[in-house]
């Protein structure tokens, strides 16, 4: 039997029964969108979190007090609460002297009250240093940021976020203005450009960053930080500038054994290949489920194709009478249920782009995220070769049952 | 009539066996058929005449005996070899048509001739209208053979059986679901066929009907009953044009 008979003689048994066809189609068409849908959904959620995690700054290697035991990604002790006094000004002093480090620029955090009016809010400040703005990629939009010498002489000047903006100052201008954070009164001189949330789930727009010398010594009453963010030149691999800036930290905190460090060191690398591996374990996860209603498509196109192999056994007979042999029988079935999990495929891979569409306009307009439009070539081509092999996988058996039969007992069925 | 036989059977048996034992379908049937000859297979029902064409026509294998189809024995070939000898050599009638009821006429006759790979298409659609023409059904070409009456579906179902020009036609009670009308044009056609040099091999239960052909072989027991020439053959012409 030519493939153009094969085809044609498969063509016409599926368009003769076009609901029975479609339903059992529907189980194809259901799992190879959900593939589709999570794949894309799996990479647009990478893509942001790679836009993410680069929005944050290039060619940074960040300082974390703690030792972090175990393997890379284990979290530090000073991200578990427990407050660690070991970065210190003279750390950043040693960083900054290194040629291959352009920046560092050390943060402190807290948790204030911030006041204006009547408005007031709960709010993340940092205490920083001028060069965090440039090194964290921080851009001010309206005002200007604050610079060293308001640093070091204790000047009350702030530059906050646009969404705190709204909170605390609704349609006034903030800049100039005098707000009060823990009842220390900050001017403010510059609001920031929109960021969103951060890599780190901190939303960048909701923040207020002040200088760090009022932050350790008026408002926390410390004299260490909480993180250094260091920027690399460019010129430098980020492995050997890794290894520049431990050296540094171990001289300058003079530690011999490198298995009695007392900070951790994170580079944007290291972030994103820990989040992405997050992402993909997500997305083999949910991808796995889809496949299950891809199996359970299959199962229903077995069933369908033994019953259809019952239904036709004298159909069956007669073409072994007048001369199919059993290859060209079990290619007939066989082609049935490849062409019903390939246009299932097919419908599936059109329904899922369409959801991904559907998602990423909600997320978009609605929801208003940075979400990533993303349909990658590897969910389509997996979904095209999934759903034809489903027809191969679950039509052999039918397929064989059909070629197998006896021709006279097939002419004979009643 | 040529001195080669077309058909060779010599001391055919056939043994059924199942959960009751086994049951000898034939015992031991010899003859030879000759291209261009037109037999009727009788006997009443049991006594072997399916079983008998079954082996005859290759959708069958014999327990015993030796069965030689133009100068091949059987035993020699293969299931694959057996399918490709139905394709080329044989046609076939049923008594029940044995249409595909959802697709045209054209489709069903062109059914054989899908299984011969090395036909080229507009070849293959000439020997379908030459087929559909000569049972004198042109015009229901392209309707679906489902909608078609019984005495046209057997008209499509002759066209179906000449359409790869076969050695010889196996008739299986051709006119059994006919009315007697349908049935005698179905005979008539049959003759015809036989007129113009075909080997037809016709089972019937039904004595009208086997006096169409030229020779009767009757079967019982699974054995030959009688093998005889039939010295006046019945015609159509004669039963209702009289």
């Amino acid at each position: 039997m030519r493939l153009y008979d094969s085809l044609k003689t498969s063509s016409n048994n599926l368009t003769h029964s076009k609901m029975r066809t479609f339903l059992t189609m529907l189980g194809i068409v259901i799992g190879i969108s959900s593939v589709i849908l999570l794949m894309s959904i799996g990479a647009s959620a990478e893509k942001l979190i790679i836009g993410q995690v680069q929005g944050v700054g290039s060619n940074l290697v960040f300082v974390i007090p703690g030792a972090s035991k175990g393997s890379r990604f284990s979290a530090p002790a000073s991200s578990q609460g427990i407050i660690i006094k070991t970065l210190t000004g003279s750390d950043v002093d040693a960083l900054q002297r290194d040629p291959a480090i352009v920046n560092a620029a050390p943060e402190v955090r807290g948790q204030a009250k911030a006041v204006f009016g009547n408005n007031d809010t709960n709010i993340t400040y940092i205490g920083v240093t001028e060069n965090f703005f440039a090194t964290r990629n921080f851009v001010v939009e309206k005002g200007q940021n604050f610079n060293d010498s308001d640093v070091n002489s204790f000047n009350r000047v702030a530059v906050i976020g646009p969404e705190i903006a709204k909170t605390l100052f609704g349609d006034f201008n903030p800049v100039g203005k005098s707000f009060r954070l823990n009842d220390i009164s900050f001017k403010v001189s510059g609001i920031l450009e929109q960021k969103g949330v951060g890599a780190f789930g901190v939303d960048q727009d909701n923040i207020i960053l002040v200088p760090i010398s009022i932050a350790q010594k008026q408002m926390l009453g410390i004299d260490y930080y909480n993180a250094i963010s260091v920027q690399v030149s460019d010129s430098y691999a980020s492995e050997y500038t890794k290894s520049r800036v431990f050296s540094i930290m171990r001289a300058s905190h003079r530690i011999t054994d490198p298995n009695k460090d007392d900070f951790t060191i994170r580079t944007q690398e290291d972030i994103l290949s820990l989040l992405g591996s997050i992402t993909s374990i997500l997305t083999i996860f949910l991808t796995s489920i889809a496949c299950i209603s891809l199996v359970v498509g299959g199962i229903g196109i077995m069933n369908i194709m033994l019953v259809s192999v019952i239904e036709r056994t004298r159909e069956i007979g007669l073409r072994k009478a007048v001369g199919a042999t059993n290859s060209d029988i079990l290619q007939q079935f066989l082609w049935e249920s490849v062409l019903l999990t390939f246009f299932g495929g097919f419908i599936g891979i059109l329904f899922g782009a369409f959801l991904v569409g559907v998602v990423y306009l909600v997320l978009v307009n609605i929801i208003k995220t940075d979400w990533v439009f993303a349909l990658p070539a590897q969910a389509i081509i997996s979904a095209v070769v999934v759903s034809t092999f489903t027809g191969v996988l679950f039509g052999l058996y039918p397929a064989r049952q059909a070629a197998k039969k006896n021709p006279i007992d097939a002419l004979r069925y009643e | 009539m040529e001195n080669k036989p077309l058909i060779s059977v010599r001391n055919l048996e056939k043994l059924y066996y199942d959960e009751g034992g086994s049951t000898h379908a034939l015992r031991g049937v010899s003859f030879d058929i000759h291209p261009g000859e037109f037999v009727a297979i009788m006997g009443p029902s049991g006594s072997g005449k399916s079983t008998l064409l079954h082996i005859l026509s290759f959708l069958d294998r014999p327990t015993g005996g030796s069965y030689v189809f133009k100068g091949r024995d059987m035993d020699h070939l293969s299931d694959q070899d057996l399918a490709l000898i139905r394709n080329k050599e044989m046609g076939f009638i049923f008594q029940s048509f044995n249409l595909l009821s959802r697709i045209s006429v054209f489709d069903n006759v062109a059914l054989p001739l899908i299984y011969e790979y090395d036909l080229k298409i507009e070849k293959r659609k000439k020997r379908v209208e030459q087929a559909i023409a000569s049972v004198d059904i042109s015009e229901k070409t392209y309707i679906e053979a489902g909608k078609l009456s019984g005495g046209q579906k057997q008209r499509v179902a002759i066209a179906r059986a000449l359409v790869n020009n076969p050695s010889v036609i196996f008739a299986d009670e051709p006119t059994g679901n006919l009315d007697s009308k349908s049935g005698a044009q179905v005979m008539d056609i049959l003759q015809s066929l036989h007129k113009e040099g075909n080997t037809i091999i016709l089972v019937t239960h039904e004595t009208y009907t086997a006096e169409f052909a030229h020779r009767l072989i009757h079967i019982k027991d699974g054995l030959v009953d009688s093998d005889v020439p039939i010295k006046k053959q019945r015609h159509l012409k004669e039963e209702f044009f009289k």
